[in-house]
């Protein structure tokens, strides 16, 4: 008996043994369908190029504004853990905080909201040739959100007395910028979502960039107000919106708007008429979109 | 012995032997089930990539390389598959024998031993190479994974594998390409459903323009334009005074414009700072707090004031917060923290050649928080930074006791 | 039936020192024997495993005859008498002791000076070389033109060790993380590596060519392939090897085989 149930425990702990935590079932390839697919590649000819550009329709160039506000009470944001540095990022006991969730007090208005156009069939202007200018002062830049277009030369600035480094992630832009001295960027490439910027050597840095080919792109000011000029009249251009701290799929801020055609994937669609200014108001954006 | 006994012992017997037996299921790739996940995709549409995946790349055991990729399928055909000879009695099999119990059949860096590797192995899928001599943004050239494939990394579990033939090595090469490709072209499909338009219903056109010319074409450029992108190195100048030479090297380390120590510490040991991360355990660290806020949030909210579509939507989002977590669980390495090297040991990872560190200098390196100084330090002062890192391992020679930690030139 | 079973067992134990012999008789046409010697005190290692190897043999082929015919003779079929009980032969255990030790305290005598010469005698001169076993590969530092290790000039390598021909090397050998063991097969060299010790190893090899360094103690999942290479030749090839490779890792340009005119492939 003693016997038996000194087998039962050992086999039960040998049983055991290259268990650890399980992986998800990943959906396996249908072999038929690839089978199709790879015909479709490997045969010669690109396909006739089907989807042509909605034809441009209109004339003119128009101007969409708008107010984020956010529908709530923003806690208390958190204090930055400064380590490093601090006769200068700590100068006078003074504390750097997190600036994810920015409301004006006064108006709920919510600042760095992102609104950019997807895609429109024509541009009013080529590239700025006057650099805008991304500083960074205290150790942190001064800038939580900044846009700019894509070939528009950035001048990535260090107005600190110490030594910073820029790190534009997806773009493997990670410069030393030493002290009073700047240094020139120009964005080569669209990104989709902004995407992040952070300083290595003082890692509780952070900022978005965010680049676009047509330029085509706002960020929502301290009250919450935006202004996207010279856009395409006469066409239904989709844009996206963004925040850092929104709970949609990358970001995205969707809301409940159906007049705009406004999707979960927080894009909304509106046609311009030409020399007129579109004012969707005021958006509110509710808490509950908004992680913690 | 009674007949009970008997029969136990010849029944455990027999399981012991046939223990084995039966046929392995042949190899296959993962999915990267991280992004899939982070993207909110469906069954259907993770199964559509891993589909259009198996068309454009093929099996671990017979893989596929499009014209487009520019890599050679008979060097694929030779690292690829179950260890075994070929026709012409060349083993065949490479990576699967040298290689995939580290970085994985996928080449996802999550082979079986990854795990107990500090630091872990090399994730070939988003397609970022630390030690090249490229630019910072550019892929590695085929030199220069020829190069770590030969010398292996000194500090790190990648060994040397010099002993292999030449056609060996580069058949390998050729696969770590394939394999980051096939990574970076995964990436960028589970993507490009966020960039669907909606009329699309989340399906990924099927046709040779979007797969080859928009999404796999660009990868590959990269890949075939790295040789152009090499850095160009000026000369050492050859009567350069050392001494004077690491003497200005040591002012440019401690000094403003290159900010050595704020990383590598006053001392060089590396203690100048210890809570960054590298690209990959980074992506996992900003998922981690991602889903931990989401469910933080989630326990203080509550379903009974909300309208029954965003009760639907809130609980939509509390499903997908736990399934990112088990997927974070069972398909992503514990982040781990980098910290900066600890240059007085002579340990250099990307090669020891004063070269090597010329590039390190100058481009950075590409994946972890070490920046670049093109353009804010002038070559002949990353010659003066280069001989004083040199010289690092042997600067106290003689004046330190041997009790003293800083010089630990015996370990290499 | 009882008499066939009897036949059979001996002629297993009979059938133990024909194959053992044959096997040693037949082994070295296929290669499978002890490696080619190319060092100068391998013959008197070879020698002594010959030697002990002839007189176990002999030992073993007795021993064995005696076995089986003691199963052939007294087998309980045939032998139908009663067994003989003795108490022992006093005399014949004295023999059988005192002849074993007698030969073991001869062998030991007889081996100390080769033991001596490989283990004890070290040359009076600076290491040639630095190996440094490392899970899975072998981490070789050589001293550079200041003839000192552990200084600026030294040349680093993995797997690739060179050795000058007809001249005393010496090896010192240490561990980075676990047990390892140094083993040149065609040099008769074995010696663990140590973490912690720093073993001085030496040899003289009487011949070039290109011969293996293994692993010879376990020391994790990837020790059966912690292979490293080991290229015997003259001093002058020697010196030069140490030049052209000192000078690779010294470059302070690209290889031409690594730039973008290379890279057209």
């Amino acid at each position: 008996m003693k016997q038996v149930f000194a087998a039962t425990i050992v086999c039960g702990v040998l049983s055991c043994v290259g268990c650890g935590p399980t992986r998800v079932v990943a959906p396996g390839a249908d072999a038929e369908a690839a089978d199709r697919v790879r015909a479709t590649l490997v045969s010669a000819s690109t396909s006739s190029g089907t989807e042509q550009e909605a034809a441009a329709t209109g004339t003119g160039w128009g101007t969409l504004k708008g107010r984020f506000t956010f529908a709530g009470t923003p806690s208390q944001p958190k204090a930055l853990v400064v380590d490093k540095d601090t006769e200068v990022c700590s100068m006078g006991g003074m504390k750097l905080l997190d600036r994810s969730l920015l409301v004006d007090p006064s108006n709920k208005g919510l600042a760095n909201v992102v609104v950019f156009a997807r895609k429109t069939s024509r541009v009013k202007t080529a590239a700025a040739e006057t650099p805008l200018v991304f500083d960074q002062k205290n150790c942190e830049f001064l800038l939580p959100v900044f846009a700019a277009r894509v070939g528009q030369p950035v001048d990535v600035h260090n107005s600190d007395p110490i030594g910073h480094n820029t790190n534009i992630a997806g773009s493997s832009f990670n410069q030393l910028v030493p002290a009073g001295q700047g240094t020139a960027y120009k964005p080569d490439a669209e990104t989709g979502m902004p995407t992040m910027v952070t300083c290595n050597i003082h890692p509780w840095m952070k900022a978005y960039a965010v680049f676009r080919k047509d330029g085509y792109v706002a960020v929502s000011a301290a009250d919450g107000s935006f202004t996207i000029s010279d856009l395409p009249a006469g066409e239904t251009i989709e844009f996206q919106v963004w925040h850092e701290r929104s709970g949609g799929p990358n970001g995205a801020v969707g809301l409940e708007k159906p007049e705009l055609k406004w999707t979960p994937k927080g894009r909304f669609q509106v046609t311009l008429e030409p020399d007129a200014v579109k004012d969707l108001g005021t958006l509110e954006i509710p808490a509950a979109s908004i992680g913690s | 012995m009674n007949r009970f006994s008997h029969v136990a012992f010849l029944l455990a017997a027999g399981c012991l032997l046939s223990a084995g037996c039966g046929r392995t299921p042949p190899a296959s790739y993962r999915l990267n089930m991280v992004e899939a996940t982070k993207q909110r995709l469906t069954t259907e549409q993770e199964r559509q990539v891993a589909t259009v995946l198996l068309a454009m790349f093929g099996t671990p055991d017979e893989p596929v390389a499009l014209p487009e990729t520019g890599l050679d399928e008979a060097k694929l055909r030779l690292a690829s598959g179950p260890v075994r000879s070929d026709i012409v009695g060349r083993k065949n099999g490479l990576y699967r024998e040298h290689c995939a119990h580290c970085h994985g059949v996928t080449g996802d860096g999550m082979g079986p031993t990854a795990a107990f590797l500090k630091p872990y192995p090399r994730d070939y899928r988003p397609g970022v190479f630390k030690f090249k001599s490229t630019e910072r943004a550019d892929k590695p050239t085929h030199a220069d994974l020829l190069r770590i494939l030969r010398n292996g990394i000194a500090g790190t579990s990648m060994p040397s594998f010099a002993l292999l033939s030449e056609p060996q090595i580069d058949a390998l090469v050729e696969y770590v390409k394939y394999l980051s490709i096939r990574g970076e072209t995964e990436l960028s499909l589970m993507r490009a459903y966020f960039e669907l338009d909606d009329d699309a219903n989340g399906i990924l056109p099927e046709t040779r323009e979007f797969l080859v010319d928009e999404t796999l074409t660009p990868i590959a450029e990269k890949w075939k334009s790295a040789a152009a992108a090499q850095i160009v190195v000026p000369d050492m100048p050859a009567d350069i005074d050392l001494a004077e030479s690491i003497a200005k090297g040591k002012e440019l380390f401690y000094g403003d414009k290159a900010n050595c120590v704020k990383c590598h510490g006053v001392t060089g040991l590396g203690d100048g700072q210890a809570n960054d991360y590298d690209d990959w355990s980074k992506a996992i660290v900003e998922i981690n707090k991602e889903i931990e806020g989401g469910l933080a949030k989630a326990g203080k909210t509550s379903t009974s004031g909300m309208s029954a579509e965003d009760a639907a939507e809130h609980r939509k989002q509390v499903a997908w917060l736990g399934r990112f977590s088990q997927v974070v669980d069972g398909d992503a390495l514990v982040p781990r923290t980098i910290p900066p090297r600890n240059l007085r040991l002579g340990v250099y990872r990307g090669g020891r050649r004063p070269l090597d560190l010329y590039y390190r200098i100058h481009a950075g390196i590409n994946g972890a928080p070490m920046p670049a100084a093109k353009g804010t330090v002038p070559p002949e002062d990353i010659w003066h930074i280069v001989n004083y890192i040199r010289s690092l391992p042997y600067e106290f020679d003689g004046e330190l006791g041997a009790d003293r930690p800083m010089v630990a030139r015996d370990r290499f | 039936m009882r008499r066939l079973g009897g036949i059979f067992w001996s002629l297993i134990f009979l059938a133990v020192p024909i194959l053992g012999v044959a096997t040693f008789a037949v082994a070295p046409s296929y290669n499978i024997w002890l490696p080619k010697d190319v060092s100068e005190h391998g013959s008197s290692i070879d020698g002594l495993f010959y030697f002990i190897l002839a007189l176990t043999g002999v030992v073993f082929i007795a021993t064995e005859g005696l076995l089986f015919w003691f199963l052939w003779k007294y087998d309980a079929a045939k032998a139908k008498g009663p067994a003989t009980y003795i108490h022992g032969s006093h005399t014949l255990e004295v023999v059988w002791t005192i002849i074993p030790a007698a030969t073991l305290l001869f062998l030991a005598i007889y081996q100390m000076n080769t033991w001596a010469d490989v283990k004890m005698r070290r040359p009076a001169m600076a290491p040639t070389v630095e190996v440094v076993a490392r899970q899975f590969e072998w981490r070789l530092r050589y001293p550079g033109r200041d003839g000192m290790l552990g200084t600026r000039d030294d040349l680093f390598l993995t797997n690739d060790l060179h050795l000058p021909v007809d001249e005393d090397v010496l090896v010192q050998l240490k561990s980075m993380d676990v047990l390892h063991s140094f083993f040149l097969p065609n040099l008769r060299i074995k010696q663990d590596a140590v973490p912690g010790m720093k073993i001085p190893v030496w040899f003289k090899a009487k011949e070039t060519g290109q011969f293996d360094i293994v692993c010879a103690e376990l020391c994790g999942w990837g020790h059966y392939k912690m292979k490293g290479r080991v290229t015997i030749e003259s001093r002058a090839d020697f010196d030069r090897w140490l030049e052209e490779t000192y000078a690779r890792q010294e470059a302070t340009q690209p290889a031409p085989e690594d730039t973008a005119a290379a890279a057209a492939d």
